[in-house]
């Protein structure tokens, strides 16, 4: 895969956000975080709900709360996310340097205006387009390169299906043309036909657009279908980062979390990992799977370093190399 | 924010301790000091009996504030229950009782509460019962559309499916969740039921002359402003009016923080 | 045995969402219901919960017919069947400790005196941990929001269950969890399970026998008469 040897699109480099909540406690909802994303690539960020990947992306978009503070560096081009200021972020960073495809396109979309009027204005506010014919055409090629089909312009998000919808907010996170897209949870709730198109239309973007997509998803077919590399977060870390081919085929994962992930999958073993993941408010201080690891082993007292992209004491080792 | 917490604060402070701690009497005539300006023996100067207005504007605040609480109070409770009853059985009993509340509402309620007082001797509790019974239709409403909301709920849905009987649901599950919408709506009645207890006793309809509430000391001082003594009504006035905005001001505050909206601030 | 018989059921008598869905589920049985989002599978599970009165058709309950839903219904008959939903943030009282969300059905039948001991079992058996019982639903994670909802659907010992898309905003290993929580009760009583949901994989894995929504029901905005040879061919091969 030539794909990662493009320059990246994004860069993050130990990347960290804490809370602080009443009280005094401190939350690592993400701990020093190191990923690309290139042109032409998608990176799937995997993990279960509430283990950190979506404040990640909302430190990227600059939507942390104010409790929050936030550490490390997420070069997008020349500009550093993390130290851009309100006004950088509003007038040059969403919508224009990153489209945001949300979770709920529902929610997303204005419920009392049309999908043509929500269209052009962001056309508008984005683009240079000036004056009623272009914003038009600009706003109808917008939904074309989405799929979105022109005769459903004028109706309201109510009227309009989960897939429509869906394709509706992928419309205007295209508006811009931004060079990295960042899809949240974009297939919750979508039964299997609908992922998959959902996704197959995503990943159509990121191959004809020279755009680099992070999608977050606690979808593991999903991310297996759409993704170049994957990235599994586990407790607020990113454990282990991997081409997806050999992550969901041979020689799988290396890391226990993530093998214990694919193996509770109803087309494998069906069985879960024992127990729950820890409190982001009170993780231990070595490795933070370690009391659900089946390989635990004194050495999982300290902090497993991140080594080939894996951060733990005993990965696994394919069976062909252990001879 | 801030400003309306202060104002509060002391005007509560003012209306409890002022009376017991100054050993003065409100309804102390002086005819020989009638009508005077603001001074500094009388700050807000003295009526037409010679009386002090500023300790007859906090004892007016009192009996003011003490009417607009009982009345908000009470209409609160008539508005949650038959809200709530409506909301949590609907059917027949719903439709029935919304009929009543939109043809109560149909009435203007300033007609309505002066019909209710008629009926009585003048007195505190007719005005509170008039304004009680004048304004429990819109906490009615509220409490019915948030009830309708929360039936089709999942966790109500779970609830009937665990065996809780109507009454049970509606306790445990459907009162506490209008209560605070309830709360609010109590609050932010308060200046409103002040301004009709002003509005009826400057009728001469609201409470006896002799009790010292705001909307009397204005309607008394109507005369004395046609001859240009001013201070009998400005000061009433501003005792109605910035009261009134403290406790709005506070009751927005507070309802821009139970907005539903807000959510965990962690975003996990 | 659990059985629908040619239910219509909606929202507005004009459009109804279901149109004549039958099936059944034997004591001990397995059932999966799949269908795309949006077909009206959680009304007829909702139907099949006493939950909302269906326009026409039957239920029964072990050869009794069921003749009243929601709170008409004889609180034996409604407890008899445990509900687990899709979205566990919707189906907890923001206001309940999670130890109160999971005993609140025996308090509410007049058992209290068996919390403890429920709770107890209950706690390890859907996989949570007693420190996170004295929490709000804000102050856990959707995965164990939903096991405490799971709990609470055993907590009475229902004679059946229905699962209306209960892993749907889960990760693989809570889902895997909760599958297997359910299925030891089930190994442990007898129940009967109705699992509706849309991901086949799972519903296939989990599930004794796999119905397909055009199998169950007339197609949603009904034109399509009740004969069988006019239903669209079922895109899902039945379960071997």
């Amino acid at each position: 895969m030539t794909v990662t040897d493009r320059p990246p699109v994004l860069s993050v480099r130990g990347l960290s956000v804490r809370f602080l909540m009443p009280g005094g406690r401190r939350i690592a909802a993400v701990t020093d975080a190191h990923f690309e994303v290139a042109a032409g690539e998608c990176l799937a960020l995997i993990g279960e709900s509430g283990c950190g990947k979506s404040v990640l992306a909302s430190a990227l978009l600059g939507l942390l709360p104010s409790n929050a503070q936030s550490a490390g560096q997420a070069r997008l081009g020349e500009l550093d996310l993390l130290a851009a200021d309100e006004r950088t972020l509003t007038r040059t960073v969403r919508g224009r340097l990153i489209g945001l495809i949300p979770q709920s396109p529902a929610a997303h979309l204005t419920p009392v205006r049309t999908v043509r009027s929500q269209l052009e204005e962001t056309v508008g506010a984005l683009t240079d387009a000036r004056g009623r014919t272009a914003v038009r055409s600009a706003a109808e090629s917008a939904a074309e390169r989405a799929a979105f089909p022109a005769d459903h312009l004028d109706r309201h998000p109510h009227q309009l299906s989960g897939g429509l919808a869906q394709r509706a907010a992928t419309a205007l996170a295209l508006v811009g043309d931004a060079p990295l897209l960042l899809a949240d949870e974009p297939t919750t709730g979508l039964d299997r036909d609908l992922v998959d198109h959902t996704v197959d239309e995503l990943r159509r973007h990121v191959d004809d657009g020279d755009r680099a997509l992070l999608m977050i998803t606690h979808d593991l077919a999903a991310a297996e279908r759409i993704a170049d590399r994957v990235a599994v977060m586990y407790a607020g870390r990113i454990v282990e980062l991997a081409n997806t081919e050999a992550f969901f085929g041979t020689p799988g994962p290396r890391h226990p979390y993530s093998r214990g992930l694919l193996d509770a999958l109803p087309e494998r073993a069906f069985l879960p990992i024992p127990g729950m993941p820890p409190e982001l408010g009170d993780l231990p201080d070595g490795c933070a799977f370690a009391p659900r690891c089946e390989q635990v082993t004194d050495a999982c007292a300290a902090l497993p370093p991140t080594t080939s992209h894996i951060a733990c004491h005993h990965p696994h080792v394919p069976e062909d190399l252990r001879a | 924010m801030r400003v309306s917490v202060a104002l509060v604060g002391g005007i509560v402070l003012a209306v409890l301790l002022v009376p017991p701690l100054v050993q003065l009497d409100q309804q102390a005539v002086d005819l020989g000091a009638k009508l005077l300006p603001p001074s500094w023996s009388h700050p807000f100067g003295t009526d037409d009996l010679g009386r002090d207005l500023l300790l007859r504007c906090i004892y007016g605040l009192r009996v003011s504030l003490l009417v607009g609480v009982a009345a908000a109070l009470t209409a609160t409770v008539i508005g949650t229950a038959v809200g709530a009853t409506a909301g949590a059985l609907g059917g027949w009993v719903d439709r029935g009782v919304m009929r009543v509340v939109d043809t109560v509402a149909s009435v203007p309620h300033l007609l309505l509460g002066i019909f209710i007082v008629a009926m009585f001797r003048p007195g505190l509790w007719p005005v509170v019962v008039s304004v009680a019974l004048t304004h429990w239709l819109s906490t009615a409403r509220i409490v019915r559309a948030e009830v309708l909301s929360l039936r089709s709920h999942p966790y109500i849905d779970a609830a009937v499916s665990g065996g809780a009987s109507r009454w049970r649901v509606a306790v445990r599950h459907l009162l506490p969740a209008v209560l605070p919408q309830a709360a609010l709506a109590a609050a932010l009645m308060v200046p409103h039921a002040m301004w009709h207890e002003s509005a009826l006793s400057f009728l001469g309809l609201g409470l006896p002359t002799h009790m010292a509430s705001l909307g009397n000391l204005i309607q008394d001082a109507r005369g004395s402003l046609l001859a240009g003594q001013w201070w009998p009504t400005l000061f009433p006035g501003l005792f109605i009016i910035v009261p009134t905005l403290a406790i709005a001001g506070l009751a927005g505050a507070w309802r821009e923080r139970i907005n539903p909206r807000r959510r965990s601030e962690l975003m996990l | 045995m659990l059985e629908l018989h040619d239910i219509t059921a909606g929202y507005d008598r004009k459009a109804p969402v279901v149109r004549n869905a039958s099936l059944t589920v034997a004591p001990g049985e397995a059932v999966g219901l799949l269908g795309p989002s949006g077909c009206g599978k959680s009304t007829l599970a909702r139907v099949a919960a006493l939950l909302h009165r269906p326009e026409s058709g039957t239920l029964l309950l072990d050869g009794e017919p069921v003749r009243h839903w929601r709170h008409r219904a004889p609180r034996d008959l409604r407890t008899a069947i445990g509900v687990v939903f899709q979205q566990p943030r919707l189906s907890a009282d923001p206001r309940l400790r999670l130890i109160d969300l999971i005993a609140e059905p025996l308090r509410a039948t007049g058992r209290r005196d068996e919390v403890p001991d429920r709770i107890t079992e209950l706690t390890p058996a859907v996989g949570l941990t007693p420190d996170l019982l004295d929490r709000r639903p804000h102050e856990v994670s959707d995965g164990q929001l939903q096991r405490a909802c799971l709990a609470r659907a055993l907590v009475l010992r229902p004679r059946w269950l229905i699962c209306d898309e209960m892993t749907a905003m889960l990760d693989a290993s809570t889902t895997a969890a909760l599958v297997a929580a359910v299925e030891n009760y089930r190994a442990a009583t007898g129940a009967g399970l109705l699992a509706v949901g849309h991901d086949q994989t799972l519903l296939r894995r989990w599930c004794d026998r796999l119905l397909h929504w055009d199998e169950v029901a007339a197609a949603g905005m009904g034109k399509l008469p009740r004969a069988s040879g006019l239903r669209e061919p079922s895109v899902v091969p039945p379960a071997t």
